[in-house]
């Protein structure tokens, strides 16, 4: 017996539509209508055409700004991801202290953004801060606040102390699922630690791998509370990454329409690089499951 | 209904003039007929997925796509093409989009 679809269904999606339309869709449009035209406030606009978009594209400040970010979120997914890979290789199987790992692991996620900012920009202040403090007595000439170099080690060492815990909890829950008959296999084949770990640990991990990097690359890629706090952007530019530059931009500045142009630039980008993650998720699914 | 929406005065049709005056946004004709576009697009795409079923093919790229995907990319990559027309040419845009057409063929039929 054929089975009787009944197409109606879907207007209970209705309201969902309607309410993605007024908190998403709208917006997205507005800001499109934003970068077209020039405006004051108040409801006044006055038609610009392509001259935002043109002036971003060429804008030395984006390209610097995307520059930086592009630097931080390399290094920082560098580091976070063969640590995160490192930790959970060496982290208890189970028992108490694989319980206690885990606890611990998962406190720094717990964090507020701003509360991690607060926490390091008062731990590394020359005056008062732990870190800072002792960097000094050792004789580190140590200054977040006017050396730029200093302000970006902070900065990465405050995203590694926050994040590499996710991508070791996703590596831990990979490494978990692998049956201890592989193991026992690789025993009697007498495999090295590294070829149990290319050949057995990594592939199986590779999944929950691939999701930690699209992960720590957006958030890294987006980031915006901790530099913000510790940082402010400074010293001079040397910490403002794109979403402190378009917040400037928009409301430090008021330049509504450049940085609705800066927005649905780093949009696309955005985008393009989701997409490729998840095509590559999905072909690898697919790859698994023929 | 959009065109008769373009505000008229006597030097003739106020393309980039808002299409309410005074109303909220300040729409106007280019930015409503983007969205028109964009809009008319995925209407078309859905009626033809219900239509004709899509099937994934495997194209250059090495991995299957259908109808949709192809079109995502489409749009996305003519994005792109008309921001790097902007930066080594700037404005106007119309070389950009007959290299976006060529694109869009290329996609359709290769990807």
């Amino acid at each position: 017996m054929a089975k009787v679809q009944n197409n109606r269904a879907w207007l209970l999606v209705l309201p969902v539509l309607a309410l993605v339309a007024f908190s998403a869709v709208i917006p997205l449009m507005t800001v499109v209508n934003y970068a077209f035209n020039d405006t004051f406030g108040n409801n006044q606009f006055f038609w610009n055409g392509l001259g935002w978009f043109e002036e971003m594209v060429r804008s030395e400040r984006l390209h610097a700004a995307l520059g930086r970010q592009m630097v931080f979120t390399g290094t920082i997914l560098a580091i976070e991801v063969p640590l995160g890979i490192f930790v959970a290789l060496n982290m208890p199987k189970k028992g108490f202290w694989a319980s206690l790992c885990l606890v611990l692991m998962a406190l720094p996620l717990l964090i507020p953004f701003n509360v991690v900012g607060t926490i390091w920009q008062i731990f590394c202040r020359i005056d008062i801060g732990l870190l800072g403090r002792a960097m000094t007595a050792l004789g580190v000439d140590y200054n977040y606040t006017n050396d730029p170099l200093d302000a970006w080690v902070t900065l990465i060492i405050m995203d590694v102390w926050h994040w590499t815990s996710l991508v070791a909890l996703l590596c831990y829950a990979g490494l978990q699922s692998i049956p201890n008959a592989y193991y026992q296999a690789a025993r009697i084949d007498q495999a090295s630690r590294w070829d149990i770990f290319r050949y057995i640990e990594l592939p199986k991990m590779s999944g929950v791998l691939l999701i930690a990097v699209l992960l720590r690359f957006i958030d890294s890629f987006m980031i915006y509370t901790e530099p913000f706090v510790v940082t402010g952007g400074g010293p001079g530019n040397s910490t403002t990454f794109l979403s402190i530059d378009l917040v400037k931009m928009a409301i430090g500045q008021f330049d509504l329409g450049p940085a609705a142009a800066f927005s649905l630039m780093y949009f696309l980008v955005i985008l393009l690089i989701s997409w490729v993650f998840y095509t590559v998720m999905v072909a690898r699914d697919a790859g698994e499951t023929r | 209904m959009l065109l008769l929406s373009v505000p008229r005065t006597a030097d003739g049709m106020q393309w980039t003039q808002p299409l309410i005056q005074g109303g909220w946004m300040a729409w106007t004709f280019p930015v409503a007929l983007f969205f028109y576009g964009i809009g008319t697009i995925l209407v078309v795409f859905s009626v033809l997925a219900i239509r004709f079923p899509e099937v994934p093919r495997r194209g250059v790229l090495g991995m299957e796509t259908t109808r949709g995907d192809r079109l995502f990319l489409t749009l996305l990559g003519s994005a792109f093409i008309n921001l790097t027309w902007l930066y080594f040419f700037g404005a106007p845009l119309t070389g950009a989009l007959i290299i976006c057409l060529f694109y869009a063929a290329m996609v359709f039929r290769w990807v």
